[in-house]
C-alpha cells in the first residue's frame, strides 16, 4: 500500500481529470467508452484500442474507458440504454451482446440504441486435430448427420454466443435440426482449444485468434472458414465454397444511449469514420489481426437488426429464446 | 536448452530489463496487496500503456506483475483475513490465525519462501518439461476433472470440524452459492430471481470476503474483549528453527501439486490450493489439532502450491497457446498486440523472446523473495494498531474490493448478506471453510460431470471411459475403504472416537 | 409462557435449521421452475444438481433439528479477540452494520471520498474509538488516497462525486 500510495502522488500530479467534455466548433474534446466485459475481453481489448488511437490521431482529448461487466454485456447493455439522451458516452460490443440479451432475457435490447459504427470482424474456423478422422468438411458433415449426437462440437461461447450459432446455422444449412446438435460450451477459444487437440470433441468452431500458431504447426486442421471470403495464410474453402450455404463472422461495433441529440450522433458517427481513416487504427488492426469491417451509422443500424433477427430465429428453434 | 537458458539470462540482465522485472515485481506486490484488483485486472489496465515498448521487455513485467500478485495477494490473507484473489484464499485459512498470535511475520516469512520455491520449482519444471508436460495436458479431459472434483469432495471431509452435520450444512450452503447464476451448458436462470446482476454468479472472493473479514468483524463486534485492549504482539521477526522444520516438507510438496493443475486447461490455483492443505493436514501427525489455528504448514503449502501454479499456467500458455487462468488469458492477448502467437512453433520463433522470459521468472523471483522477506515484519506491525481501526480497515477495504471489481453496490448488498450469514454461522459453529470450498468445487464439479456426459452423448461411460479417471476413482475406493481393511485387518482395536477438531 | 421462552432460547440454534429449511425450498421451487423444453444432452440437465442439493438441505435441517433436540449444540466460535463469556453486544453490530450499509447507500450520491470515509469512521465509532478529531482525518485521508490510487493511478474508475469535482 506504501508503494501505491507513493506511486500515486507521483501519478496524480497532472491534472486527470477533464473539465466537463464541452465541445467547441463541432469536435468532441472528451467521451466515455463502456465495456460491457471485464478487462482483456475483446470488447474490452476493442475499446482500448480504438481510445488509444483516437487520443493519438488527436481526436479527442479525453477517452475514459471503464468496465461494466456481467451477464454477457447485458448489465452494461441496460446501463447505456438507461443513460438516454447521454451524447458523451459510448458502448462497445458485438455478436455476443446480441444473443445474451436472448439468453438472459434482458429487458433492454440492442435495438433500443443508437448505432455508430461497425468496426471489426473475425470470421470462425470448423477445426480438427491432425488426428482427426475427417479430412474435409464434407466427410465431418455426412458423419455429422448421420450422428449428430455421437459428433460433439465445442465451442468458445455460451448458448447464445458466436461460437454456439455459427454451429447452429450451419446444422440448419445441411438439413439438421439444431436440437439435434450436441454441443459443448467452453471457457473460451482458449479452452477448447485443449479439447480439439485432444480430440474430446469432434471438431471446434471458434474464432481464428487462438488458433494461428497451431494452423501453421499442423496441429489443427481448418476444414472450413464461416466467412465470406477465404482467410489469407490459411488453406480452407469459405463454407459456402464446401456446400454448406452460411455465411457467418463475429463483429465488434459501437453504440451509444437512445434518444441522443442528432448534433450528438452525427458527431459521433463522424468521429469513429475518421477513427477508420487514421494511421494508427490501420496499425492496431493488423497488430490485432482484425478484419476491418467499417459501417458507420444507418448502414451498422439495419445490419444490427438483421442479425439480431438472425440470432433470434435460431434461439427460438432451440428453446432458448 | 542450457545454453539457450544461459542466453535469456544474458537477456533478462541487461540494466533495461532489470528495471523492467523490478517495476514488474514492485506493481505486481503493490496490486496484489490492494483489494478487488488481480493479476488479471492489472495485466489488462496496462496493456494500452505498453504499446510502446519492446515486446521483451513488456513481457517482464508482465511476468514480474504476475508472480508479484502472487506474493502480495497472500499478505492481506494473512494479515486482515481478506483474501484479495481466489489463489490466496487458503492462505487465510491459518496465516490469518497465525497473525492473530503474533506470528504474522513468521505466517508472511512461510508465504514469501513457500512463493519463491513454489515459483523456481515451478519455473524449473517449465525449463525442463514444458513439451512433455503439454502434451499430456490436452489429454486431461472431463471425466478426468470430475474424478478429481470427486477425490476434493472426500477431501472436504476432513475440514468439516468437530461436527459433522454442522459442517455438511455450511458445504451445502457454499454450494447452493455456487448454484447462482446462469447455468453454463444450457444458459438457463438458476436462482438469479430475474437478476441481471446474478447471472454471472457470486465471485468466490465475494463470498470469501464477506464470509471471513465481514462476518468475523460482525462476530468480534458482538463480543468484543474489552478488558485486554493490548496490541497484538509483534514476536520475533524471523522464522525460527522450529518453524523451518515444520516448513520445508510442505515448501517441497505444494509444486508439486500446482504446477500440473497449472498445466491443464481450467485448472486453476484454487482447487490445488485447498488439496494441498488438506494433503498437510492429512500428513501432519504431530500438529494436525493446530490446523484451523495457526498452523504454519497450513500457510507454506498451498502458498508453494499457487506460484507452482502459476508457472504451470506459463507452459500451457507458452507451449500451446492455450489460457488456463484469467492472467494468461490476458497475457495472451498481449502476445497477439504483439503480432506474436504463442503455439508449438512459439519457442523455435522468438526464442531470445521466451527465453528471456523464463529467465526473468528466476530473477523476479529472487528479487520477490528479497523485496517481501524485509517487508514481512514491518507489514505484521499493521496489527497493532488499535481494534477499533483494525477492523474498520478490514471492513473498508472488503467494500472497495467488492465494489471496484464491478463497479456496482449490488455486489456490497451481496457480500452484506453473506456477511451476516458469516455471523450466524460463527455464532452456531457452522464452520467456514466448507461453505467456501462448496463455491469453488461445486459448478466445476457439476460443469465437469456434464460436460463428460455431454461428450459420450449420454452414456454414463463417458464418466469413466479414461485410464486417468480410473486411476483416481481406484485411489478414491482405497481411501474410503482403507480404515474398513484396518479394522478386518486388526478387529480387536477399537476405532479412535477423536475426530478432527478445527474451526475455521 | 416463560418456560417456552426458555425452551426456545435454550434451542434458538433451531433457527439455523429454519434457515436451510427456507434455503432448501426456494433452490428446489426455483429447479423445478426451470422449464426443460430446449435442446438438452445427457440424462443430467440444469435441475439434477438443484434439486439434489434442495433435497440435501432438506435433510440436513431435519437432522441438524434432532441433533439440538437431542441436546447437540454449536460450539460458538472463539478467536483472539472475541469474549465468549460477555454477553452478545448487538448494538455495536447493528452500528457496524448501519456503517456498512452507509457507504452501500452514499456511494453513488456523494461519491466514495465522502462514503468510504463515513464507512471507516462509523465503524471505528462502532467499535469503541472516540477519538472526535483523529478518527475522521485517519478516514478521510484513507478514502482519499484510496480513491485517487484506484481512480487516478490504476484507471478504475470509482464515483468521486461532488467533492471531487470541485477539487
Amino acid at each position: 500500500m506504501a508503494v501505491g500510495a507513493a506511486v500515486a502522488a507521483v501519478v496524480v500530479l497532472p491534472p486527470l481529470l477533464t473539465p466537463g467534455g464541452e465541445s467547441t466548433a463541432g469536435q468532441l474534446r472528451a467521451l466515455r467508452v463502456l465495456v460491457p466485459n471485464a478487462p482483456g475481453g475483446g470488447y474490452d481489448i476493442t475499446a482500448r484500442t480504438a481510445a488509444k488511437a483516437m487520443e493519438d490521431a488527436d481526436l479527442l482529448r479525453n477517452a475514459e474507458v471503464f468496465n461494466l461487466p456481467g451477464a454477457g454485456g447485458t448489465v452494461g447493455l441496460g446501463r447505456t440504454v438507461a443513460e438516454k439522451g447521454n451524447g458523451k458516452l459510448v458502448m462497445s460490443m458485438g455478436l455476443g451482446v446480441v444473443g445474451s440479451v436472448y439468453t438472459n432475457k434482458s429487458p433492454s435490447s440492442l435495438l433500443d440504441t443508437t448505432p455508430i459504427a461497425k468496426l471489426i470482424e473475425e470470421p470462425d474456423i470448423v477445426v480438427v486435430g491432425k488426428d482427426s478422422p475427417y479430412r474435409d468438411l464434407d466427410e465431418l458433415v455426412s458423419a455429422w448427420k448421420a450422428d449428430p449426437g455421437g459428433v460433439p462440437v465445442g465451442g468458445g461461447s455460451s448458448p447464445g454466443g458466436p461460437d454456439h450459432l455459427a454451429p447452429m446455422l450451419m446444422a440448419k444449412a445441411v438439413g439438421l435440426e439444431p436440437r439435434t446438435v450436441n454441443y459443448i460450451p467452453f471457457d473460451g477459444g482458449g479452452e477448447l482449444l485443449a479439447s480439439v487437440l485432444g480430440g474430446k470433441v469432434a471438431f471446434g468452431v471458434s474464432g481464428i485468434g487462438e488458433y494461428r500458431d497451431q494452423i501453421q504447426a499442423g496441429t489443427l486442421r481448418v476444414l472450413a472458414v464461416t466467412s465470406a471470403d477465404r482467410i489469407p495464410g490459411v488453406e480452407a474453402p469459405t463454407l459456402t465454397e464446401a456446400g454448406v450455404d452460411v455465411k457467418f463472422s463475429n463483429w465488434r461495433g459501437i453504440v451509444a444511449p437512445p434518444d441522443i441529440p442528432d448534433v450528438d450522433r452525427e458527431r459521433l458517427v463522424d468521429l469513429f469514420t475518421t477513427l477508420h481513416s487514421t494511421k494508427q487504427w490501420k496499425e492496431a488492426l493488423e497488430r490485432n489481426g482484425w478484419t476491418d469491417a467499417f459501417a458507420p451509422g444507418d448502414q451498422f443500424g439495419s445490419f444490427l437488426e438483421d442479425e439480431n433477427t438472425r440470432v433470434a430465429t435460431v434461439l427460438k428453434d432451440l428453446g432458448l429464446a | 536448452m542450457f545454453q539457450q537458458l544461459m542466453d535469456g539470462f544474458a537477456t533478462a540482465l541487461t540494466p533495461t530489463h532489470l528495471a523492467m522485472a523490478a517495476l514488474g515485481v514492485l506493481l505486481g506486490t503493490a496490486i496484489g496487496v490492494l483489494p478487488g484488483i488481480g493479476p488479471a485486472m492489472a495485466v489488462a489496465l496496462l496493456l494500452p500503456v505498453t504499446y510502446g515498448l519492446e515486446p521483451t521487455g513488456a513481457f517482464i513485467m508482465f511476468a514480474g506483475i504476475y508472480y508479484g500478485g502472487m506474493f502480495g495477494g497472500s499478505t492481506t490473507s494473512i494479515l486482515l483475513n481478506t483474501p484479495g484473489e481466489s489463489a490466496a484464499v487458503v492462505a487465510a485459512i491459518d496465516g490469518n490465525p497465525m497473525a492473530r498470535k503474533g506470528r504474522g511475520s513468521q505466517a508472511l516469512a512461510a508465504a514469501a519462501i513457500g512463493h519463491f520455491i513454489g515459483g523456481i520449482i515451478g519455473t524449473t519444471m517449465l525449463v525442463l518439461l514444458a513439451p512433455t508436460v503439454a502434451k499430456y495436458a490436452v489429454d486431461i479431459g472431463a471425466p478426468d476433472f470430475f474424478a478429481i472434483m470427486v477425490l476434493a469432495f472426500i477431501a472436504v471431509t476432513s475440514v468439516l470440524g468437530a461436527s459433522r452435520i454442522r459442517g455438511v450444512a455450511s458445504l451445502l450452503i457454499g454450494l447452493t452459492i455456487g448454484l447462482v447464476g446462469l447455468d453454463e451448458m444450457t444458459g438457463q436462470q438458476r436462482l438469479t430471481f430475474g437478476s441481471l446482476h446474478l447471472a454471472d454468479g457470486i465471485d468466490v472472493v465475494i463470498v470469501a470476503v464477506a464470509l471471513f473479514a465481514v462476518g468475523e468483524s460482525l462476530w468480534v463486534a458482538a463480543h468484543l474483549r474489552r478488558t485486554t485492549s493490548e496490541a497484538i504482539p509483534v514476536g520475533r521477526p524471523w522464522l525460527g528453527r522450529a518453524d523451518l522444520k515444520r516448513a520445508w516438507k510442505p515448501w517441497l510438496r505444494g509444486p508439486f501439486i500446482g504446477f500440473p493443475f497449472g498445466a491443464i486447461p481450467a485448472g486453476g490455483a484454487e482447487i490445488p490450493t485447498f488439496l494441498s492443505y488438506v494433503a498437510e493436514k492429512r500428513l501432519s501427525k504431530k500438529h494436525r489439532d493446530e490446523f484451523g489455528k495457526g498452523a504454519i504448514e497450513g500457510v507454506a503449502g498451498p502458498e508453494a502450491t499457487a506460484s507452482a501454479s502459476a508457472a504451470g499456467t506459463l507452459v500451457s500458455m507458452l507451449t500451446l497457446g492455450l489460457p488456463t487462468t484469467a492472467v494468461a488469458a490476458v497475457m495472451l492477448a498481449a502476445f497477439q498486440q504483439y503480432g506474436i502467437q504463442p503455439g508449438p512453433l512459439l519457442f523455435q520463433r522468438e526464442s531470445s523472446l521466451v527465453w528471456g522470459l523464463i529467465a526473468s521468472l528466476f530473477i523476479g523471483l529472487t528479487l520477490l523473495l528479497v523485496l517481501n522477506l524485509p517487508l514481512a515484519p514491518l507489514w505484521a506491525k499493521l496489527l497493532r494498531i488499535p481494534r477499533p481501526y483494525l477492523y474498520a480497515g478490514i471492513l473498508f477495504f472488503a467494500s472497495v474490493g467488492a465494489y471496484a471489481v464491478n463497479a456496482d453496490v449490488f455486489d456490497l448488498l451481496v457480500m452484506f448478506v453473506i456477511g451476516v450469514l458469516g455471523f450466524v454461522m460463527r455464532r452456531y459453529g457452522l464452520p467456514v471453510l466448507p461453505a467456501i470450498i462448496g463455491v469453488i468445487l461445486g459448478p466445476a464439479a457439476e460443469q465437469q460431470m456434464r460436460r463428460a456426459l455431454q461428450l459420450s452423448d449420454g452414456d454414463l461411460v463417458g464418466l469413466v471411459n479414461t485410464p486417468f479417471a480410473v486411476v483416481v476413482y481406484v485411489i478414491i475406493a482405497v481411501l474410503l475403504f482403507f480404515p474398513l481393511i484396518r479394522k478386518l485387518v486388526r478387529p480387536d482395536k477399537p476405532a479412535s472416537p477423536d475426530r478432527e477438531k478445527i474451526d475455521v | 409462557m416463560t418456560t417456552t421462552k426458555a425452551w426456545l432460547r435454550e434451542r434458538s440454534e433451531l433457527g439455523v435449521s429454519a434457515v436451510l429449511v427456507v434455503l432448501g425450498v426456494v433452490v428446489l421451487v426455483d429447479a423445478l421452475r426451470i422449464h426443460t423444453d430446449f435442446a438438452q444432452r445427457g440424462p443430467v440437465g440444469p435441475k439434477a444438481v438443484p434439486i439434489l442439493v434442495g433435497s440435501l438441505l432438506l435433510l440436513v435441517a431435519v437432522l441438524l433439528a434432532r441433533d439440538v433436540l437431542r441436546g447437540g449444540r454449536g460450539e460458538a466460535e472463539g478467536g483472539e479477540d472475541v469474549d465468549l463469556t460477555a454477553p452478545a453486544d448487538f448494538r455495536t453490530v447493528l452500528l457496524l452494520c448501519g456503517a456498512f450499509l452507509a457507504n452501500a447507500a452514499l456511494i453513488g450520491v456523494v461519491g466514495f471520498p465522502i462514503s468510504g470515509a463515513v464507512l471507516f469512521w462509523g465503524a471505528a465509532y462502532a467499535l469503541g474509538s472516540r477519538h472526535f478529531v483523529r478518527d475522521p482525518l485517519i478516514a478521510a485521508g484513507l478514502s482519499v488516497a484510496t480513491f485517487l490510487v484506484f481512480n487516478n493511478l490504476l484507471g478504475v474508475p470509482l464515483p468521486g462525486g461532488p467533492l471531487m469535482g470541485v477539487l
